[in-house]
């Protein structure tokens, strides 16, 4: 019993470093209606985005009016995106709207929720509720059941590529200790899927329960393995199996296709883990292939030190110099495999880090950045341990000097460092990672005067935008600023400065509107904090504009002049308010002020020519302003004539 | 030697822009408050951080013409706000041969927006406004050090953060001066005792 006690502690250790599989959240990434639209007519349906696929059967989008009445219809059902989904509502009046929505990852089972608002009419947007958590942490059910399999997936790993590779048992001993390590490896594996399986119970997404079946098949062949030689020995069943003319497991018995077998199934069990993983719901087959090296890696180390230490030091003699020899050699082979896992642990680590760290700062500012470096800290202090076994005590030993005891001492130490790293692991595998995919064309963070900030620009196109900055002291988000502003200038040109006045739409994550990056080139946002008692602190972001797909404004010729056409709201609607901007410039890139511009509207209905506008202080020079009161559903050519010098057409989609 | 012509230099440069811009300048800000029109803004403009400057305010009446509101510097207060910080209240004073137009001065150390705040009656208005600078408004306050050549000049502000990091560090040489010190008389006793044990 204290042997098994033993084993499975060092299993538990063993897994202290697959951690570095980051779990995956199903964010939201967009909607329709987006946050904080203003619809004139209201919608049917509303259809969200997120950065994962989502499981329909478990996930809901309730749409609520400001008294907390319900809206939406049924279910939660696909959109037709492989990450969306979409739900049907009732007639909506005017007014304020909001859409709670709470989603589980098809991926890996985890719950993330949120909200956003719309709203019908002209009436005021309403606040998004506080919904809690966006990602609530695992329960501890799902983190004894994720380490059980990892310390499984490791043991298998490790014991397997030890006995195979570094020393084959040389006694029935250590043969032994062996079918015990690689049982106990299976039943790990075994008993957290199927923790796993029963911690998600009815909301298991059909994705993650197939890889956890894999799994747990996958343990019941690595524990199969272990006990097949002694069955294979055992007469009555070995004649059954033959006489059964099914399989015999004769060849189960031989050590060499056994132990590969159980790499293999160790293997598998270990994709297992990637294919759950952030890496790969982002089907970013670099992350993936980086997160299942770091997975094989780090098991064939930590999986190899308890192997060592089980299989071959505690039974070890070394009362003559061959004999310690013979264990030095061991050690000296174990510690090179130990080594090249290391080295291609800590650069996929590190190449995963890069991916997943946004800043120095989020190794102490942010929850999963904190559990990676605790990690780090101790594969530091684990690390030393090795060095010392490979320094110190193995040549004593390879000089036929007595060591085995140190290394005993040591071997326990790593396993036990092992062993608290694990709690370090499972929690980063709860959080998710700073770096993660948003609905931003641009999201950059800049760490200024203590404060993280993070802006994020909804479009890279020129036209109307939404600017958000979210605003973190520490792991706190900072909210009730007293002002948050974001400054407009462009690098290339003399755009003039604009300014938006930001306002805080969630806990520290302050929004503005509107149209000041119109025209394409590199412009500098100044975001601008002021915190009561406080200096201001500011940072300025480069933010490229360009063209790309899916861009809602136009470039129109009109020789010698280039124009800018876009629209406020992006997505005009029949009946609403309608603003056409036009940016001019001229052939030096510069834009153009002065001119006289007028627009002739061809469409369904008759629309009269109107005016432009031009507000240099307001908008900035070179911007023309068309404002319309409402335009008919329909196709519409826009001609804008510069004076009597030049003329170009655009065209504009009204939507019902 | 250097320095101080570099410093004197800078000095002069933000002197004659005081020259240049004594006048009000494009950069002020126009507000109608009750019946009369305010322009505020920086009495020298562009506004250099480390260099004396001042609230420039002109008051004139929209009923009479735009006439020139004398007095106001007995009855409206006025204070400047940089970031969040405590306001630093300023005294208005009539300028010498301009009616209507008053000033209050003070040296921003620090390059970025002000905000200034007028508080009072204007006659028998009661005035509770707020200019903040800003685009469209009048000028934030810019450093001079884009304009310093040869040798850059640290301003009060930049010297004030280089002192704050050299205190910073030196707290942290005194906790690992205690550190040390702890040490050295620990391990000799620690030492001591074991060698008295054995």
């Amino acid at each position: 019993m204290r042997r098994l006690a033993f084993i499975t502690a060092c299993a538990l250790g063993s897994a202290a470093f697959l951690g570095g599989a980051a779990e995956a959240h199903a964010n939201y990434v967009r909607s329709n209606p987006a946050s904080d639209a203003r619809l004139v007519r209201p919608p049917t349906e509303v259809r969200i985005e997120f950065s994962e696929p989502p499981d329909p059967r478990t996930s809901m989008i309730q749409v609520l009016d400001t008294a907390g009445k319900r809206y939406d219809k049924g279910e939660a059902a696909p959109s037709g995106d492989p990450n969306g989904l979409k739900v049907s509502l009732a007639t909506l009046a005017e007014g304020g709207y909001v859409v709670a929505w709470t989603t589980t990852s098809a991926v890996d089972g985890h719950t993330t929720r949120g909200s956003f608002a719309f709203v019908v009419g002209t009436g005021p947007i309403p606040a998004p509720p506080d919904v809690g958590d966006a990602a609530p942490p695992p329960t501890a059910a799902e983190i004894a059941g994720r380490a059980l399999s990892y310390a499984g997936i490791a043991l298998a790993l490790g014991t397997a590529v030890f006995v195979l590779f570094v020393r084959a048992p040389a006694v029935a001993e250590e043969t032994r200790r062996e079918y015990w390590l690689l049982l106990a490896a299976g039943a790990l594996v075994f008993v957290g899927s199927v923790t796993l399986i029963i911690e998600q119970g009815p909301k298991l997404p059909p994705r993650l329960g197939a890889m956890l079946a894999v799994r747990a098949f996958a343990g019941i062949v690595i524990a199969a393995l272990s006990a097949a030689p002694p069955l294979a020995r055992m007469r009555p069943v070995a004649a059954l199996a033959g006489g059964a003319g099914v399989m015999t497991l004769g060849p189960l018995a031989v050590d060499r296709p056994r132990r590969v077998i159980a790499l293999a199934a160790g293997l598998a069990a270990a994709l297992t883990a990637t294919l759950v993983s952030h890496a790969t719901a982002l089907a970013n087959l670099k992350s993936m292939v980086l997160d299942y090296v770091h997975v094989v890696a780090v098991s064939v180390w930590t999986g190899g030190v308890v192997a060592l230490l089980a299989i071959v030091l505690l039974r070890a003699s070394e009362s003559t110099p061959e004999e310690r020899r013979a264990l030095g050699a061991t050690v000296w082979r174990f510690s090179v495999t130990a080594l090249v896992a290391v080295c291609v642990l800590v650069t996929a680590g590190t190449l995963q880090a890069f991916d997943r760290l946004v800043l120095l700062e989020d190794l102490y500012e942010t929850p999963y950045g904190i559990a990676l470096a605790a990690k780090i800290a101790l594969l530091a202090a684990a690390l030393g341990l090795g060095a010392l076994n490979l320094l110190r005590l193995g040549p004593r030993l390879r000089a036929g000097l007595a060591a085995r005891a140190g290394l005993v001492r040591d071997t326990i130490g790593e396993t036990a460092l092992f062993v608290v790293i694990i709690v370090a692991a499972s929690f980063l595998t709860a959080f998710a990672p700073p770096a993660q995919p948003s609905a931003a064309a641009f999201d950059q963070t800049h760490h200024v005067s203590g404060l993280r900030l993070e802006m994020l620009v909804a479009s890279a196109q020129p036209g109307r935008n939404r600017y958000v900055l979210r605003v973190h002291q520490g792991l706190a988000p900072v909210q009730g600023a007293e002002k948050v502003a974001f400054r407009f200038t462009m690098a290339e040109h003399d755009m003039g400065e604009q300014e938006l006045v930001a306002s805080e739409r969630a806990p520290g994550e302050y929004a503005a509107d509107g149209s000041p990056t119109a025209m394409f080139g590199t412009w500098r946002i100044q975001a601008i904090v002021r915190l009561t008692g406080r200096e201001d602190v500011s940072t300025v972001f480069s933010f490229p504009v360009g063209a790309g797909t899916g861009s809602q404004s136009q470039v129109v010729t009109a020789a010698p002049y280039t124009m800018i056409v876009f629209t406020d709201p992006a997505e005009p609607q029949a009946g609403a308010p309608l603003t056409v901007f036009a940016v001019v410039i001229g052939p030096d890139g510069n834009p153009v002020t002065g001119k006289s511009l007028r627009a002739t509207f061809t469409g369904p209905t008759a629309q009269a020519p109107i005016d432009a506008t031009e507000d240099a202080p307001t908008l900035g020079p070179g911007r023309y302003k068309f404002s319309l009161a409402a335009l008919d559903a329909g196709s519409w050519k826009v001609a804008i004539a510069i004076g009597s010098e030049a003329s170009g057409t655009s065209s504009l989609e009204v939507s019902r | 030697m250097s320095r101080l012509l570099a410093a004197m230099a800078a000095i002069a440069v933000v002197v004659s822009s005081f020259a240049i811009s004594s006048n009000i300048a494009l950069g002020h800000e126009r507000r109608t408050v009750g019946h009369y029109q305010f322009v505020v803004g920086f009495l020298s403009e562009p506004a250099f951080a480390g260099a004396i400057n001042g609230i420039e305010l002109s008051v004139t009446d929209t009923r009479a013409n735009n006439k020139a509101v004398e007095g106001v510097e007995k009855t409206l207060g006025a204070d400047v706000t940089s970031g969040g910080l405590q306001p630093l209240a300023i005294t208005l004073a009539t300028r010498f041969g301009q009616p209507g137009h008053y000033a209050g001065y003070f040296m921003p150390t620090k390059n970025g927006t002000y905000i200034f705040h007028f508080k009072g009656k204007v006659e028998n208005t009661d005035v509770d406004e707020k200019f903040e600078s800003g685009p469209g408004r009048f000028n934030d306050v810019q450093s001079t050090t884009d304009l310093q050549y040869p040798t850059k000049v640290p301003t009060g502000a930049d010297l004030a953060a280089s002192l704050a990091d050299i205190r910073s560090s030196l707290d942290q040489l005194r906790i690992l001066a205690i550190a040390a010190v702890a040490l050295a008389v620990l391990v000799p006793v620690g030492f001591g005792l074991a060698m008295r044990r054995r």
